[in-house]
C-alpha cells in the first residue's frame, strides 16, 4: 500500500473547471476518474460500465472533445469546459434526443446518453452521414439491448431534423 | 486504485528532468487510456505519474516538410493524425487504418507517441509506420537520437526506449511513387483486436513492383518484416501467382502466435491468403 | 434496413390504447440522463463493499486471513462467513435448492466465488484492502464438462437441500454425493419400436458454450438498515422473491423488509432471485450502516452465466421425411450453484424434440452441478440452445434424405389442436403461419445466387417454440384519484423491455381513459404487490391479466359509485363522479387484481400433462450468408425474424424487442464465448468478450410479429422477450452449410472452424 506514504496534498488536488455551463470545483484525487467527479457533483448520465472506454456509457465531452470518462483522471479536467447529458436537460430536447424517442431508439436507457452524445458529435462532423459513417462512428458504444437498427435511424432522423 | 502523485510539466524538458530524478516507478503518459486500463485491472501501481498533455504544443502537431516527409510530433492525437489533411494526403494509408483502430473517444485523447511506447504488438500504427519505413526521435536529457520504428520494438510489450528517454516526434519520409495498404483481420466482432494486421508498402513502376516492404502485426512478439515476402514481390508483376508465392513465403516465414482470435495454423492460412489480397489493396490504393 | 411491424387486420381499430407505437413513458428520463437506476444512488453514511474472491475452482477453505485488510487505513469492516453466521446461522440461499452460501463456508466451489468482504466509505480502498486478503485453500478434484459431471469423481455438494420455494419445483429431492441436481424425464408412445420401424434413423450431438447477460449496468444493491426495517434498494428482475428470501434468511417477517427498484440498465435473466442482496443485507446489518455493493464488469462473469449443453438427438424417419420417434439427451452445465438451472432442465427440457408432431418421444433431461461459475436463466430459458440442436438435426436429416428444409418443416410441424410432446394440446400457437410467412419473406420458392469463385452464398430457416411460466402469480392495484388520473401498482420490473408502458397501455385501454393518465409505481414491496418475478417473457401476460382486472375491479367500483350518487356511470366524467360523492376533489377506487394461470404438473417419469403452458411462444428466423471459401470468413447478410406475440400492446417496443433479441442470439451464435482456464475465466472484459456491436448487424434486419390472437391473453397479447432468440443459430449454421457444405454443430460458429470443415472436406485437415 502506498497510501501510507503520500500525503493528500500531492494525491489531490483543488479543481475547477466548467460545469455544462456553470463554474464548478471540487476537491479530487489524481486515482479518481472523470466519472466519479461527476457523480460526486450529483450528475449520473455518466456511467461506468465496462470500466475500459469500449461500451461508451461514460462519455464525456471534455473541451468540445468526447472522451471515455472512465479513463479519464478527473484532476486532468482543471480548468477545461466539461459538458454532460445533463446538459441539455433544462426542459427543452435537441434533435437528437428527440429523434432517439421518435424512433425508440433505447430500451433500458443505460447507454442512451453516450449514445446521444457521440450522435452529436457524428453529425458536427458528418452533418449528412453516410450509413458507413454511422456506423463507424458509433462502433465505440455498445448496446446490449442492441437497438441498433433504430439508432441509425435516429441518426438519419436527427440528421435530418437539423437541417430543417 | 491508490492514490499518486501527478506532475504535470510544461515542457518536453521539464518532464525529462522528472523522469531522470524519478523512480522506477514513474510513468509518463500522454492520452493515458492505456495507462489507465493497466492501472485499473492493478497490474501498473504508481506513486507519480507525469503527464506530457501540457508540454509545448508543437509536440501535438502535424507539419509536412518541403521534401514531402511529415513530422508528427508524438503528443499529436489520434484523431488529429487522422484528420491532417497533410497525413490525408502524403500517407492516407496512416488516415485509412485509424479508421478502425480502436474507436473515436480513444482515439480523441491517445497520442502517437503513447501508441508506439506502448508497444502492445495489436497496435495497428506499428506495421503501418515499418512498412512506410519511418523513424522515431527520441529525447532524453542527454540529447536526441533518431531510429527506425522497425528498431524500437524489441519485444512483447518491449521497446528500445531507455528509462529517462522519451518519444518526441516520428518522421515518415516522402512516399513519392510509393502505394501501401494496411488490412486489419477481426475473427471475432468486427471491432476487436486483430487477429493478424498485414501492412504493405510498394514502390511500383506501371505494373511492375520495384521495391516492397511486408509487415506482419498481432499474431506476432512484435511487428515483423518479412524479407522473403518482399524478396518474391522485388522486380515482379503482381500476377495471381506472383500473390500466391508472395503468400507462401509469407506462411513459411512467419512464426504466428494462436490465440482466442485463432490457432497459429488458421492465422497462417489467413496470412497465406492475405499476402496477395493486402498486395492488391496496396495497388488498388 | 427493411423493419416491418405486424400489419394486424384484428388489430387496432376496434382499440383505443392498445396495438399503439406510442413511445415509452421513461423515454424523456432515459435520454435526459435522469432515468433512476441503482448505480445512481448514494445515501448519508454508506460505505462501499468490495469482494474478495477465490481463486481457485474447488478447494475446502483452511483459512482467511484479512488482517492486512483490516490494517489499511479507512477501512470500516471486513467480514467473512464466519461474521455473516453471527447474523444468519444457516446463510444459504437458492430459489430451486438452498445451496448458495452468502460468503463462502468451508468450501469454495468456483472461481471467483465470493469469499470475503471490504467495507470503506472510499470504495478505491474497499478495493485495495480486498486484494490483500489472503485465503489458504485445500485444493480438491474439479469438474467442469457437463457430461463427465455425470459420472465425476468430484462431487460439486456432498449434500442437496431443495429449497421448496416454487410449486413447480416441489418434487426436487435432496440427495447426497451427486452432481445431478434434477433430471427430467418425459416418455411418450413406444420408442423403442418405433425405432425399430424407422426408414432412416439420425443421430447427432451438438454442443453449445457458455457465454454470459452482460447487462450495461452491472450487478448493484444498496441495503439500508433503518429503525424500522431493512430497505434494499437493487437492480432485481424479481424484488417480491427478495424480500421473502431475506426474510427466510434473517427469520423476519416479511414486512419487515422493504425491496425497492427503479429502472433496470438491462437485466436479461441475470437479475433474478438473490445475486448480491443478501451479501449486501448481512453487511448493513453487521455494519449497522448503508452498504452499496456494486460490481464491476469483470465480477459479472464470475456471478452468473448461461448454460453451456451437450444435446444429442435420435430420430427415425420414413422415407418421405416423416419423423415418427424422437430421442433426446440434454446435459445442462449449471456451474457450482443450482440458481434456477433445475426449471430450465425441466421447463424447456419438455420441448426438447421441437415444434414438430411426433408420436413417439423420449427425453432425458438433468441439470448438472460444476465447479464452473454458476448458470442460470438467459433470454429464452434454455430454449435458444434446444433450438440449435433439434434445427440443425432436421437440416441434416433434410439434406441427407435430399429434401426441401421448408418440405420437411412442412410434413412435421406441430399443427394448431394437436398435442406436444407433453399431451398438451396445441392453442393459438402460430407455428404454421409464423413459418409460411418466413418462407414468403425468404422468397424460399424463388431461385437463390449460390455466388460463385470464392464467395459463396447460403440461405437457412430456423423455427422455435417455448412454452411460458406456470404456475405463478402477479398481483396489481390500480387507483384512480378524483381526477381521473390514476397509478398503477405492480411489481414488474422495467429493464428496458417496456413493461411501464405496456401496463399504462392495458389500464388505459381497460378504463377509457388516455394513457398519459396512467402512471407506473415502481416496484416497492411495501406498496406494490406480490409478482413471482419479471421473468420468462411473462409480464405481459400474466402481469397484463393481473392490471386489467385491477383496472376492471376499479371501473367497477367506479361505476358503483356513480350509481349510489344518483349519476349516470357511463356519460359522467370520472371528476364529476367524485365531486358528487365528497363534495370536493378528494377520495380515490382502488381497484385489485390478480392472476394465476391454470397448471397440471407433469406426471413424474413420463412427463405428461394436459396444461404444461397458458401459452406458447414461437419464433424463426431466416438468414443469408456470404462465405470466403479460401478464409472460411463469412457474413451474414440478412436476418429475417418472425414472431407469434398474439396481438402486439405495443407494435414499435414489441419490434425492437424481436430485434434486441435476435442480435443478443447473434452474439452467442457468432462471437461470445466465455474461455476458461481451470475454472477461471480468461476473457472477463468487454475487450476479450465480444458483444454485438453497430458494425456486426447484417446490412438486412427485417422483424415481423404475425398476425395471431391469444385468446387467453390480455386484450389478445402474448410474451414477447425471448421469441426473437429461438431461430438465430440454426439459421446460419444451415445457412453456411448451403453455401459451402460444411456443417458445424458446436458454438459459436467461427471462421476457422468453417475453414477447417472446408478443409476436411477438401481431405487436407487443418494441422496445428
Amino acid at each position: 500500500m502506498n497510501v501510507t506514504k503520500m500525503s493528500m496534498s500531492t494525491t489531490h488536488k483543488n479543481i475547477s473547471f466548467q460545469l455544462n455551463g456553470r463554474p464548478a470545483t471540487a476537491h479530487a484525487g489524481n486515482h479518481q476518474n472523470l466519472v466519479e467527479l461527476l457523480q460526486g457533483q450529483g450528475l449520473f448520465g455518466a456511467r461506468e460500465s465496462c470500466g475500459q472506454g469500449l461500451c461508451g456509457c461514460c462519455t464525456v465531452v471534455v473541451n468540445g472533445t468526447a472522451v471515455s470518462g472512465c479513463l479519464t483522471m478527473a484532476t486532468l479536467v482543471d480548468g477545461a469546459d466539461v459538458r454532460t447529458i445533463e446538459d441539455s436537460a433544462d426542459g427543452q430536447l435537441d434533435a437528437v434526443q428527440r429523434a432517439f424517442i421518435d424512433t425508440g431508439a433505447f430500451q433500458c436507457g443505460f447507454c442512451t446518453p453516450g449514445f446521444i452524445l457521440m450522435t452529436r458529435q457524428l453529425l458536427e462532423e458528418h452533418p449528412d452521414p453516410t450509413d458507413d459513417e454511422i456506423r463507424h462512428y458509433l462502433a465505440g458504444n455498445l448496446c446490449r439491448c442492441a437497438a441498433y437498427t433504430e439508432i441509425i435511424k435516429a441518426v438519419r432522423l436527427a440528421a435530418q431534423k437539423r437541417k430543417e | 486504485m491508490n492514490p499518486f502523485e501527478l506532475a504535470e510539466p510544461r515542457s518536453l524538458k521539464a518532464a525529462l528532468k522528472l523522469l531522470d530524478a524519478g523512480d522506477e516507478s514513474v510513468r509518463v503518459f500522454g492520452g493515458g487510456t492505456a495507462l489507465m486500463l493497466m492501472m485499473k485491472a492493478g497490474v501498473f501501481q504508481p506513486t507519480r505519474l507525469i503527464s506530457l498533455r501540457g508540454v509545448e504544443s508543437r509536440y501535438a502537431r502535424v507539419t509536412a516538410a518541403k521534401d514531402g516527409s511529415l513530422h508528427i510530433g508524438a503528443l499529436t492525437t489520434l484523431t488529429t493524425l487522422g484528420r491532417a489533411a497533410a497525413v490525408r494526403s502524403k500517407a492516407p494509408v496512416i488516415a485509412g487504418t485509424l479508421q478502425t483502430l480502436s474507436n473515436v473517444r480513444v482515439r480523441n485523447v491517445a497520442t502517437l507517441g503513447g501508441h508506439l511506447a506502448h508497444a502492445d504488438p495489436h497496435m495497428d500504427l506499428p506495421p503501418v509506420l515499418i512498412a512506410l519505413d519511418a523513424q522515431v526521435v527520441t529525447a532524453a536529457t542527454a540529447g536526441l537520437r533518431t531510429l527506425a520504428v522497425a528498431d524500437l520494438f524489441t519485444g512483447y510489450y518491449e521497446t528500445a526506449l531507455a528509462r529517462n528517454e522519451l518519444i518526441s516526434e516520428v518522421i515518415v519520409p516522402a512516399q513519392t511513387g510509393r502505394r501501401s495498404a494496411y488490412v486489419k483481420l477481426t475473427t471475432r466482432a468486427a471491432d476487436d483486436w486483430p487477429t493478424l494486421g498485414i501492412a504493405v508498402s510498394l514502390q511500383t513502376d506501371g505494373r511492375v513492383i520495384e521495391d516492397a516492404r511486408f509487415v506482419v502485426g498481432a499474431a506476432t512478439e512484435k511487428p515483423l518484416r518479412l524479407p522473403s515476402v518482399e524478396a518474391v514481390l522485388r522486380g515482379a508483376t503482381a500476377d495471381d501467382a506472383v500473390l500466391a508465392r508472395a503468400g507462401e513465403a509469407a506462411a513459411a516465414a512467419a512464426e504466428l502466435v494462436g490465440d482466442a482470435r485463432g490457432s497459429a495454423a488458421y492465422k497462417t492460412e489467413l496470412l497465406r491468403v492475405y499476402a496477395g489480397r493486402a498486395v492488391r489493396k496496396a495497388l488498388a490504393a | 434496413m427493411a423493419t416491418t411491424s405486424g400489419n394486424s387486420k384484428s388489430g387496432a381499430a376496434e382499440f383505443s390504447a392498445l396495438g399503439r407505437s406510442i413511445p415509452r413513458v421513461e423515454a424523456r428520463a432515459k435520454v435526459t440522463g435522469r432515468a433512476e437506476y441503482v448505480h445512481n444512488l448514494r445515501l448519508p453514511g454508506m460505505l462501499y463493499g468490495r469482494i474478495h474472491r477465490s481463486t481457485v475452482a474447488h478447494a475446502r477453505i483452511r483459512s482467511v486471513d484479512v488482517s492486512a485488510a483490516q490494517a489499511v487505513p479507512g477501512v470500516y469492516a471486513v467480514y467473512t462467513a464466519a461474521d455473516v453466521q453471527r447474523l444468519i446461522p444457516e446463510p444459504y440461499y437458492g430459489p430451486a435448492f438452498h445451496d448458495q452460501p452468502i460468503l463462502a463456508l468451508g468450501k469454495v466451489h468456483h472461481v471467483g466465488e465470493p469469499v470475503a468482504l471490504v467495507l470503506a466509505a472510499d470504495p478505491h480502498v474497499a478495493d485495495a484492502a480486498a486484494q490483500l486478503i489472503v485465503a489458504d485453500y485445500e485444493e480438491l478434484p474439479a469438474v467442469f464438462d457437463e457430461v463427465e459431471a455425470m459420472t465425476s469423481a468430484a462431487v460439486v455438494h456432498e449434500v442437496l437441500k431443495p429449497a421448496g420455494t416454487f410449486p413447480d419445483l416441489k418434487h426436487l429431492k435432496g440427495k447426497r454425493d451427486t452432481n445431478i441436481a434434477l433430471d427430467f424425464h418425459l416418455r411418450r408412445g413406444d420408442v423403442q419400436k418405433a425405432f425399430a420401424e424407422a426408414d432412416h434413423v439420425f443421430e447427432h450431438t451438438f454442443r453449445t458454450q457458455q457465454v454470459l447477460h452482460l447487462p450495461l449496468e452491472p450487478f448493484v444493491t444498496v441495503a439500508d438498515p433503518t429503525p424500522s426495517q431493512l430497505v434494499i434498494h437493487t437492480a432485481s428482475q424479481s424484488p417480491s422473491f427478495v424480500r421473502i428470501e431475506i426474510a427466510r434468511l434473517l427469520g423476519w417477517p416479511e414486512n419487515r423488509v422493504r425491496v425497492k427498484v427503479p429502472y433496470l440498465g438491462g437485466g436479461f435473466g441475470a437479475k433474478l432471485y438473490i445475486k448480491l442482496e443478501a451479501l449486501a443485507a448481512a453487511a448493513a446489518l453487521l455494519a449497522g450502516r448503508p452498504v452499496k455493493i456494486a460490481l464491476t464488469m469483470e465480477e459479472q462473469f464470475y456471478t452468473l452465466t448461461k448454460h453451456a449443453t451437450t444435446l444429442r438427438i435420435k430420430s427415425g424417419v420414413t422415407k418421405d421425411g416423416k419423423i415418427t420417434v424422437r430421442e433426446c439427451e440434454v446435459w445442462w452445465n449449471g456451474g457450482a450453484y443450482a440458481d434456477i438451472g433445475p426449471r430450465i432442465t425441466q421447463k424447456s427440457g419438455f420441448t426438447a424434440p421441437g415444434p414438430y408432431d411426433i408420436d413417439h418421444v423420449s427425453i432425458d433431461s438433468y441439470s448438472l452441478y460444476t465447479n464452473l461459475p454458476p448458470a442460470g436463466a438467459l433470454r429464452g430459458f434454455g430454449i435458444p440452445q434446444l433450438v440449435w440442436a433439434y434445427e440443425s438435426h432436421t437440416d441434416m436429416i433434410a439434406k441427407a434424405l435430399h429434401m426441401d428444409p421448408l418440405a420437411i418443416r412442412r410434413i412435421n410441424i406441430l399443427r394448431e389442436g394437436r398435442p406436444q410432446a407433453t399431451g398438451t394440446l396445441m392453442r393459438d400457437a402460430g407455428i404454421d403461419p409464423v413459418l409460411e410467412r418466413l418462407a414468403q419473406r425468404m422468397a424460399w420458392e424463388k431461385p437463390f445466387d449460390k455466388g460463385s469463385g470464392t464467395i459463396r452464398r447460403g440461405r437457412g430457416i430456423a423455427i422455435g417454440f417455448k412454452a411460458s411460466i406456470s404456475p405463478t402469480t402477479s398481483v396489481a392495484i390500480v387507483n384512480i384519484s378524483a381526477d381521473g388520473s390514476c397509478n398503477v401498482y405492480c411489481s414488474t420490473v422495467d429493464m428496458g423491455q417496456g413493461s411501464d408502458t405496456a401496463m399504462a397501455q392495458i389500464v388505459a385501454e381497460a378504463l377509457g381513459i388516455p394513457v398519459a393518465s396512467v402512471t407506473l409505481v415502481h416496484p416497492d414491496t411495501d406498496v406494490t404487490p406480490y409478482d413471482m418475478a419479471t421473468l420468462g417473457s411473462r409480464s405481459t401476460y400474466h402481469m397484463g391479466h393481473a392490471v386489467k382486472n385491477a383496472a376492471e375491479d376499479a371501473r367497477d367500483k367506479l361505476l358503483q359509485l356513480a350509481r349510489d350518487v344518483g349519476l349516470s356511470a357511463e356519460t359522467t366524467p370520472i371528476p364529476d363522479i367524485f365531486r358528487k360523492k365528497y363534495g370536493m376533489q378528494a377520495g380515490n377506487i382502488v381497484g385489485v387484481g390478480s392472476f394465476i394461470p391454470p397448471y397440471t404438473p407433469p406426471e413424474s417419469g413420463t412427463g405428461q400433462t394436459p396444461d404444461a403452458t397458458p401459452f406458447w411462444m414461437i419464433g424463426a428466423t431466416g438468414a443469408e450468408v456470404e462465405v470466403d471459401t479460401e478464409t472460411g470468413e463469412f457474413k451474414v447478410t440478412r436476418l429475417v425474424n418472425l414472431v407469434d406475440v398474439g396481438r402486439p400492446v405495443n407494435p414499435a417496443i414489441v419490434e425492437t424487442q424481436i430485434s434486441g433479441a435476435t442480435i443478443m442470439q447473434l452474439g452467442f451464435t457468432l462471437s461470445e464465448r466465455m474461455d476458461f482456464d481451470a475454472g477461471q475465466v480468461t476473457n472477463a472484459s468487454l475487450a476479450d468478450y465480444k458483444i454485438p456491436g453497430m458494425r456486426d448487424i447484417p446490412a438486412m434486419m427485417e422483424n415481423e410479429a404475425v398476425d395471431m390472437v391469444q385468446h387467453s391473453g390480455p386484450f389478445g397479447a402474448k410474451g414477447v422477450g425471448e421469441s426473437g432468440t429461438f431461430g438465430v443459430s440454426p439459421a446460419i449454421a444451415s445457412a453456411i452449410d448451403d453455401a459451402v457444405g460444411v456443417r458445424l454443430t458446436s458454438l459459436p460458429l467461427t471462421a476457422e472452424a468453417v475453414y477447417r470443415g472446408l478443409r476436411a472436406q477438401a481431405g487436407k485437415p487443418l494441422q496445428d
